[in-house]
């Protein structure tokens, strides 16, 4: 997969993520029903103890969390920001199993919109982490070209 | 032996060239291996922090006690609290309330729940003297397993609250059991915790309880309450039926388990 196009289905990824968590937030403050699947947690979820942390809400935890992971692939790639991302959805997908730990041990409901958005920072930090420890992609063929051996030009890749 | 240049005179121009080129890969693989080490340091590191950052947080979200039973004057007040909030008001099994009361509440609960916890103490108690002390609705307390972690242990404790019902005291024994809650998965509901809190209760014959919890028609009624919970696809804990009393009742999805308001619309409804 090319840098740009991996870098182009992590954004996609990370916007699902944001509607989702933007939908959660919108929820909370506004106070309505919450739309959820036939015999769905989600109000059991909202509403427990745990859907804040330190009296913030977890959404907005979630959703600050994707605007910051969306930010970090929107400026130009360098290894600077492959090392942002992957430590921002490390952080994420710490902060969602921890949630997903707490759906299934101490809350006992499940909300579909939070599992889809622990499924979409676990291919988020999948993505994240292949990104960063394979740096640049590598130029096609840079090795095989031959060159002068007092050439003090740096290698490029064939046709740049 | 070869020179490490590639100035050798005595190499030829492809020679030289092909010397370069292995030095220059392996001076590329030195880099990258070189990279490699860093990145993967890196990702140690970040992913050491966030384990240190999620494991201080589950800590800190922990709370709650160990042992459950109340001791000394808390135990006094929490007894004291629950029979002020129950007393006087008809029982029957393991309902609450007048049996003619127009509205029926089906609360479905596991004991070890503690977001039940947060319902039996924010909104139950408005609801009960608001509805259920005026006779206007009675709450039935049926059986869901979710906090929990072994069906034995499960059945036990639901069984040793619906034994106490046989003396018209389950719902002493469903309060004080909610608010003497323990920490969850700590093993704390044991025989001796159970007959604790049978001991609390204001008025139990506990010889006679000790026998009714062998009764199979409260097994039975677990049974059935674990059948009803499949039928209507419940997945969490608190989950409430409501209805006009002998109609058909439907499900009720609060907005909050600690606000009355919640739960006083459809209510209001079906009282007409």
């Amino acid at each position: 997969m090319s840098t740009r196009v991996l870098r182009l289905v992590m954004i996609a990824i990370a916007m699902v993520g944001l509607g989702v968590a933007s939908y959660l937030t919108y929820v909370h403050y506004a106070g309505g029903p919450i739309l959820c699947l036939k015999g769905g947690g989600c109000e059991t979820v909202q509403h427990s103890t745990y859907s804040k942390l330190v009296g913030v809400p977890v959404a907005l935890i979630g959703l600050i969390g994707y605007i910051v992971i969306l930010a970090s692939l929107l400026v130009p790639e360098s290894e600077t920001t492959r090392l942002s991302t992957m430590t921002f959805t490390v952080m994420g997908f710490g902060f969602s199993l921890y949630l997903t730990a707490r759906e299934l041990f101490s809350i006992h409901a499940i909300c579909p919109w939070c599992v889809s958005s622990a499924v979409m920072m676990t291919l988020l930090v999948c993505l994240a982490v292949w990104r960063f420890l394979r740096g640049d992609a590598p130029p096609t063929g840079a090795l095989l070209r031959p060159s002068e051996p007092d050439s003090a030009a740096p290698l490029t890749a064939p046709g740049s | 032996m070869t020179p490490a240049s590639g100035t050798d005179p005595d190499l030829t121009r492809k020679e030289r060239r092909e010397q370069a080129r292995s030095e220059r890969k392996a001076m590329e693989a030195a880099a990258a291996q070189a990279a490699r080490r860093t990145r993967m340091m890196q990702l140690g590191g970040v992913i050491a922090a966030v384990v240190v950052i999620v494991v201080v947080i589950v800590l800190a979200t922990s709370g709650g006690k160990k042992e459950g039973l109340a001791t000394g004057s808390q135990k006094n007040s929490t007894v004291a609290a629950v029979s002020t909030m129950v007393g006087g008001i008809p029982q029957s099994g393991n309902v609450l309330g007048n049996p003619k009361a127009p509205v029926t509440l089906q609360y479905f609960g596991d004991l070890e729940c503690p977001i039940c916890k947060q319902f039996t103490l924010g909104a139950l108690p408005p609801l009960i003297a608001k509805y259920v002390r005026t006779g206007k609705m009675k709450i039935a307390y049926r059986s869901m397993e979710t906090a929990t972690r072994e069906q034995e242990t499960f059945r036990t404790q639901q069984i040793a609250a619906l034994a106490a019902g046989k003396q018209n005291l389950g719902w002493n024994y469903i309060e004080l059991f909610y608010h003497e809650q323990g920490q969850e998965s700590s093993g704390y509901v044991t025989e001796s915790y159970l007959q604790g809190l049978a001991q609390q209760v204001p008025g139990l014959n506990l010889p006679n309880w000790s026998a009714a919890r062998s009764d199979p028609a409260l097994a039975e009624q677990i049974t059935s309450d674990a059948q009803t919970v499949t039928q209507r696809g419940f997945t969490g804990t608190p989950s409430f039926l409501i209805g006009k009393t002998g109609g058909s009742m439907q499900q009720l999805s609060p907005e909050s388990y600690t606000d009355v308001a919640a739960f006083t619309p459809t209510i209001e409804k079906l009282l007409g």
